[in-house]
């Protein structure tokens, strides 16, 4: 709590110094004050540092080339914890006292969904770089919410169409972790396999941290499957492959694929090399071969000494559409805003990406990456609007 | 007719032989259980804790640099004497009790509750792998095994054989029997029965605590693991005839079968409920058991 808050009011006090120093800088030119509520503390932490690199780092270099036609960006940070009600109080602290033009940096899906909602009541709006849920630009859209990074829907379809065009073998298993998360990302999986022409021949749920894998491995093989899908994370993903590893059951005829979030930097050494060829769908890669991707790189890793993810990739790329559509708009009012980035395109380090002006979703192309020893290779692209898929947002 | 064949040899054999593992382990564990019941009329509540305490042991003298050898030799030793003191400090004093029954029931019961909490305290509640020795991987005529399990049914079947071997082919063994038969009798002859309580009570933790050491690389430590292994071995020592050692390994090898076999076509979580359905059964049919108890065959 005293970290957090320490942070939070060093975070506040350096962002008003730096209004200061700006705005004395550029004239009487007013600053466009972005909102990032973002976890600053917790296991999402990790996540919230990337967000909050990216966004600093377009900023300068925005800033440094003179801004959006003089005026500057100026970040105020707030600890949304990944919990919804502290991230609505904190966004709403940041619209009414600080006076923002715009949020962002919200990861939890829930908290998007309800900053959404907030940011609406005070006009303006909110875009996450984050959020997977498909619900965010889908179901439950928000006029005032845009979404410029990949959803879930757009991991598992890019994902399904690489591997139907890439493996022979039609066969498909699926395990996931027997909870919601783990449910919902098999039944998507499972409806594009069927949707793109591939064989369901089962799936398995084993228990959130299951140990012996070993018992399901009697329906697995039964299956005769020549691509596996698995929702597991963390330790889940290291005992399942290890396992499989061990009862002989990988081999080259058989492809393993899965969820971004199934084999990390975090988990992949615990393996040993029996994740070798697992391939997942991402809307970053960081070895992208793009003179962008590697001025990008290059900065951050300048920057930050560490690699960027696609939280800050994504999070960079906003800033630049940001840009963009100020100028395009002539100021900050929302409704101008909102019509100037309706179908926009922008370049990005992760190439050019276009708001679907139907429900504000990000188009944009996703890569495979595979796994090749202890690293990720990028391995094909999906285009953009191939992996998008439907538009479902019915409420404007 | 080739298709059948190989879903026989790639999907059944497998199975069956990952099915036999386990029943192995849990023979060890529910041996111990019925052995004291068999001799002492003592439901020992606390048992699945000390193969608990038996996974933390192992846990501990590995950090300590036993390696895990030291430690699946050492480890029986440490539970065993573990279960010496609950003997001597907790079961003995109630022996003489005609509601023995119970409050040993009842004894025990707490004391599970005190080792599972302070395995709490000591290690906390989050989850420790332990590393096994061997990571290779044993191929015969195209199945697969990790070389581990193996290891771990040969010991588990060795140790069921030195039991066997104790019980049915040395003096202790036929005492053990006798007093289970009719403890006065043995007693008047001048053989000091409350050893011979001692030394089954000692023997049945120590096997629990090997099971302990055997499965922790597979199913890690933490502190409800003797929880919920203690439930499968009650089921098993109640399919098997309480107090029969040849029902309770019978009867761990036909449930993990069960479990194992019934695991190809329905979600292993639902195929231990089936565990129970066949618990059921029995007690329907046959309410003591498949066998008879120890000293009354």
């Amino acid at each position: 709590m005293s970290n957090s808050l320490k942070r939070k009011y060093f975070g506040t006090t350096a962002a008003f110094v730096g209004a200061l120093l700006a705005a004395t800088a550029a004239g009487a030119q007013e600053p466009i004050k972005i909102g990032v509520v973002t976890p600053l503390s917790g296991s999402y932490a990790p996540i919230g540092k990337q967000v909050r690199w990216g966004a600093e780092l377009a900023v300068k270099e925005i800033n440094a080339a003179g801004g959006v036609k003089g005026r500057k960006f100026e970040l105020l940070f707030e600890d949304e914890e990944a919990n919804p009600p502290v991230a609505v109080r904190r966004a709403e602290k940041l619209l009414q006292q600080d006076k923002v033009h715009l949020l962002t940096g919200t990861v939890n899906s829930g908290s998007t969904l309800a900053v959404g909602q907030v940011a609406q009541r005070n006009d303006r709006l909110l875009i996450t770089t984050v959020s997977y849920s498909p619900a965010i630009t889908g179901t439950q859209c928000n006029p005032n919410v845009f979404r410029v990074n990949a959803n879930a829907f757009m991991q598992s379809n890019a994902l399904v169409n690489w591997l139907v065009k890439n493996v022979s073998g039609k066969r498909y298993f699926f395990i996931g972790p027997d909870y919601e998360m783990g449910r919902s990302t098999i039944a998507a999986f499972r409806a594009d396999v069927k949707r793109l022409g591939g064989n369901d021949v089962g799936a398995v749920f084993p228990p959130l941290g299951a140990k012996d894998f070993s018992p399901y491995f009697g329906q697995l093989r039964a299956a005769r499957p020549d691509v596996i899908m698995t929702a597991t994370a963390g330790n889940d993903t290291v005992r399942l492959i290890t396992q499989m590893r061990d009862y002989g059951l990988l081999s080259d005829e058989l492809t393993m694929a899965g969820a971004s979030g199934a084999v990390t930097q975090e988990n992949i050494g615990a393996m040993n090399g029996a994740a070798d060829g697992f391939a997942a769908a991402a809307g970053y890669s960081v070895d992208l071969d793009t003179p962008a991707n590697k001025k990008f790189v290059a900065a951050f890793r300048a920057a930050y000494h560490a690699d960027p993810d696609l939280f800050a990739a994504d999070t960079y790329g906003l800033f630049y559409l940001l840009k963009q559509a100020i100028e395009k708009a002539g100021g900050t009012e929302t409704a101008k805003l909102r019509e100037a980035m309706r179908g926009m395109k922008w370049e990005t380090p992760q190439g050019t990406k276009q708001i679907r002006a139907g429900d504000h979703q990000a188009i944009m192309d996703m890569y495979i990456v595979r796994i090749d020893g202890d690293t990720f290779r990028t391995a094909g692209k999906v285009e953009g609007e191939i992996a998008i898929g439907p538009d479902k947002c019915e409420q404007f | 007719m080739a298709d059948a064949l190989a879903y026989l040899h790639f999907v059944v054999v497998p199975q069956v032989i990952d099915g036999l593992i386990i029943g192995v382990t849990l023979a060890l564990v529910a041996l111990g259980l019925t052995m004291i019941f068999g001799l002492l009329h003592v439901i020992n509540l606390a048992h699945g804790e000390l193969y608990m305490l038996g996974g933390y042991a192992a846990l501990a003298l590995i950090g300590w640099g036993s390696g895990y050898w030291g430690a699946l030799v050492l480890v029986p030793l440490l539970v065993g004497l573990a279960g010496w003191g609950l003997e001597e400090l907790g079961i003995r004093p109630l022996m003489p009790r005609p509601d023995r029954a119970i409050v040993t029931l009842l004894l025990t019961f707490g004391v599970s509750l005190m080792l599972r909490d302070a395995a709490q305290i000591v290690w906390g509640t989050q989850t420790y792998s332990i590393e096994a020795p061997l990571t290779g991987v044993v191929e015969f005529g195209g199945v697969f095994l990790p070389t581990y399990r193996l290891l771990v049914l040969g010991v588990g079947v060795g140790a069921i054989a030195v039991t066997w071997w104790l019980l049915y082919r040395t003096r202790l063994g036929a005492v053990l029997r006798a007093t289970a038969a009719d403890p006065a009798m043995v007693a008047s002859l001048g053989i000091p029965v409350r050893w011979v309580y001692a030394f089954t009570f000692v023997f049945g933790c120590a096997l629990a605590g090997l099971a302990g050491v055997l499965l922790s690389p597979i199913y890690a430590v933490f502190p409800t693991m003797g929880h919920d292994f203690l439930i499968m071995a009650f089921a098993v020592v109640i399919v098997g005839g309480m107090g029969s050692l040849f029902g309770a390994v019978l009867a761990a090898l036909l449930l993990a079968q069960v479990h194992s076999i019934a695991s190809l076509w329905i979600p292993p979580v639902w195929a231990q409920t089936l565990v129970f359905v066949v618990m059921l059964l029995v007690l329907i049919v046959r309410p003591a058991g498949l066998f008879a108890r120890l000293g009354k065959a």
